[in-house]
């Protein structure tokens, strides 16, 4: 087993961080942070140098990448104590590459080029979130056109995007599984209102409700096959359980690495607190922590290289490292004491970040669902 | 035109640690392109594609200077080709020894019209090899370069000094050192660092090359007597209340005064 970076790997995560020097330091992030605002040209220079168009297809302007190189570029990014950084866009991309329309890619690879958001998730609504059966957006067709009702909650980046990747429902169709379709649907649509909700974490993503009122758009705005949206958007949720949790995996190394070098600094009873055992058996277990969330992302990214079914693994690494990570910037600011529940103090962010990802992209509890099943199904 | 840019294979000095005598340890540094040269690599690239020319790398020092992730983190900086002259009786080798063999180097690639590197190095940070290897090869060598451009086949370039800015036209081969911010150099992706693996390197014979000694010995006409720990600036300790930004500033300006900086 060969745990070292490849010469590509290693000089691509040198100019990463060449970039993160330049483009993402931490004033910029804090102020992001601070007045809600996306980190847009970061992701503008981020697609400049490449970065963002790693794992497309080159047929699009991408260069193929590896999964496991795309995990430490995203562990990187949020090492830098940027949450949800880098992947976001690889995964929108994805969605529309392979089932779009080329009018719909073309749309789409255009705003990935100027650093924008092409389209927030349509995904959970107030009485529908992992339980996809109680989905109640409908989408129904008529004449060459599609008609759309309902209300979808907590889509992150709405107000930021240009469109919604909306799945809704035919009513005509019993079997949910094959009633739910994939729309692009413009955020400018006649019969669209959102509202924005005000949330303790992920500050730089907005999270919205939405309102569908009778839009009505060409047929057009469909995204590959009817009635397949819900397979369609299973296909990439593995590789975004993957990246959140490498994302998780960044964030609690930032939060441990600054917790690690406070505990040098800070002076109490005449010496640095690091040097009293309690606070080396929490950086102990912040450690172990921290090596296990690696292994596990690796792990898991070699696996999907490899070709090999992910079956609960996913999940699993995704349920462990959302866990483990906040647990990690949990004892991070206990080690920095008051001054770290403090707005400015990069822990408390990060802390708040981190915590966001428990319930992001499938709950803790959602991934015991999927992984739990799976389990028992490999052992009957 | 054919451009050489001279860089370092230099152990990075963030990891460096400075042993109570002054000496530095450089014993769990990674190595990597020295961050001075980058901007050579951009400067020479822009020249290049301005004039349709090429690109060279060149460095020399000891093997480790040859390996592949060495190799490939020059050639994804924007070069064509990479000589190199890798041989472990250079791994101490001063500056003028260096400037020596690059000079050397230089006369077998043949025919080229100038060579650029950046100002210094990472690892020894004297500042000496590129008007060194200038008077190795008897050219014109010019340091604090901040601007390159080319025109109708001619090369002027510009330098910032305290008391005035100069524009030179060149005429014949010269070896320029370019500020640290000269321009921005382009962060390589994953494209270029693809690519680096499938450019062509030629590994020079560092034994068979006519290395032509610089000065009268051949050697640093110089010994280093000692070598200690730079001292410490002596801390002023000032605190300024912040409360009120006009008092705030006048009593920074008034600091600032008093230790002569204003």
């Amino acid at each position: 087993m060969d745990f070292a970076l490849t010469d590509e790997q290693q000089l691509l995560l040198e100019s990463l961080d060449e970039l993160l020097e330049r483009e993402c330091q931490e004033s910029y992030i804090a102020q992001l942070d601070l007045a809600h605002k996306p980190p847009t040209s970061f992701r503008q220079a981020m697609h400049e140098a490449g970065f963002n168009s790693l794992g497309f297809p080159e047929e699009y302007g991408g260069t193929p990448c590896d999964a496991l190189t795309l995990m430490m570029l995203a562990e990187r990014v949020a090492r830098q104590g940027l949450n949800n950084g880098f992947g976001l866009e690889l995964l929108q991309a994805m969605d529309i590459l392979e089932f779009g329309s080329p009018e719909q890619k073309q749309q789409i690879l255009g705003l990935l080029a100027a650093g924008e958001v092409p389209f927030a998730l349509g995904f959970t609504e107030p009485g529908a979130g992992s339980d996809n059966s109680a989905m109640a957006t409908s989408a129904v067709h008529h004449d060459g056109t599609v008609t759309f009702n309902g209300t979808k909650t907590l889509i992150t980046n709405a107000l930021q995007s240009t469109y919604l990747l909306l799945m809704a429902k035919d009513p005509g169709v019993e079997d949910p599984r094959k009633a739910i379709s994939m729309y692009l649907v413009p955020m400018d649509a006649p019969g669209i209102t959102t509202n924005q909700l005000d949330k303790i974490v992920w500050q730089i993503s907005d999270s919205c409700e939405i309102f569908l009122d009778d839009v009505t758009l060409p047929e057009s705005c469909l995204v590959g096959v009817k009635g397949q949206g819900f397979k369609q958007l299973m296909r990439n949720f593995e590789v975004e359980r993957l990246m959140i949790a490498a994302t998780c995996l960044g964030l609690a190394q930032c939060a441990f690495d600054d917790a690690a070098s406070y505990a040098a600094q800070r002076v109490q009873f005449g010496r640095p607190i690091g040097t009293f055992q309690l606070i080396q058996l929490k950086l102990t277990d912040m450690a172990i922590k921290l090596e296990n969330m690696r292994n596990f992302v690796y792990k898991t990214a070699w696996m999907v290289d490899q070709g090999l079914p992910l079956k609960s693994q996913g999940a699993l690494c995704k349920r462990y490292c959302a866990m483990a990570g906040f647990e990690v910037a949990d004892e991070a600011m206990q080690i920095f004491g008051g001054i770290g529940v403090t707005v400015g103090a990069r822990v408390s962010r990060l802390w708040r970040d981190l915590r966001g990802h428990r319930f992001g992209g499938g709950t803790d509890e959602i991934m015991v669902h999927i992984a739990g099943r799976q389990i028992v199904k490999d052992h009957s | 035109m054919k451009i050489v840019v001279a860089y370092k294979w230099a152990r990075n000095p963030q990891d460096a640690e400075v042993r109570e005598d002054g000496t530095v340890d450089f014993g769990r540094s990674r190595a990597a392109v020295s961050e001075y040269d980058p901007v050579a690599f951009e400067v020479a690239r822009r020249l290049a594609d301005a004039t349709g020319g090429e690109v060279i790398g060149l460095s020399v020092g000891d093997t480790s200077i040859g390996t592949s992730l060495a190799r490939k983190a020059a050639l994804s900086r924007g070069l064509d080709r990479l000589v190199l002259v890798a041989d472990d009786a250079l791994a101490d080798a001063d500056s003028t020894r260096l400037a020596a063999v690059l000079a050397a180097a230089v006369r077998t690639i043949e025919d080229v019209d100038l060579v650029i590197a950046g100002e210094s190095s990472t690892d020894l940070a004297e500042g000496q090899v590129p008007l060194t290897l200038a008077a190795g090869l008897g050219w014109t060598g010019l340091a604090g370069i901040c601007d390159v451009g080319v025109a109708d086949e001619v090369v002027t370039v510009r330098r910032d000094l305290p008391d005035r800015r100069q524009t030179l036209l060149l005429d014949g081969p010269a070896v320029l050192s370019v500020t640290a911010d000269a321009v921005v150099p382009r962060i390589p992706g994953m494209k270029e660092i693809l690519a680096a693996a499938k450019k062509p390197v030629q590994v020079l014979d560092h034994a068979s090359l006519d290395v032509t000694p610089v000065g009268a010995a051949g050697e640093a006409s110089f010994e280093v007597l000692s070598t200690s720990r730079p001292a410490d600036g002596t801390r002023r300790r000032v605190l300024i209340d912040g409360a009120d930004p006009d008092t705030a500033a006048a009593g920074l300006v008034a600091a600032l005064r008093t230790i002569g900086a204003m």
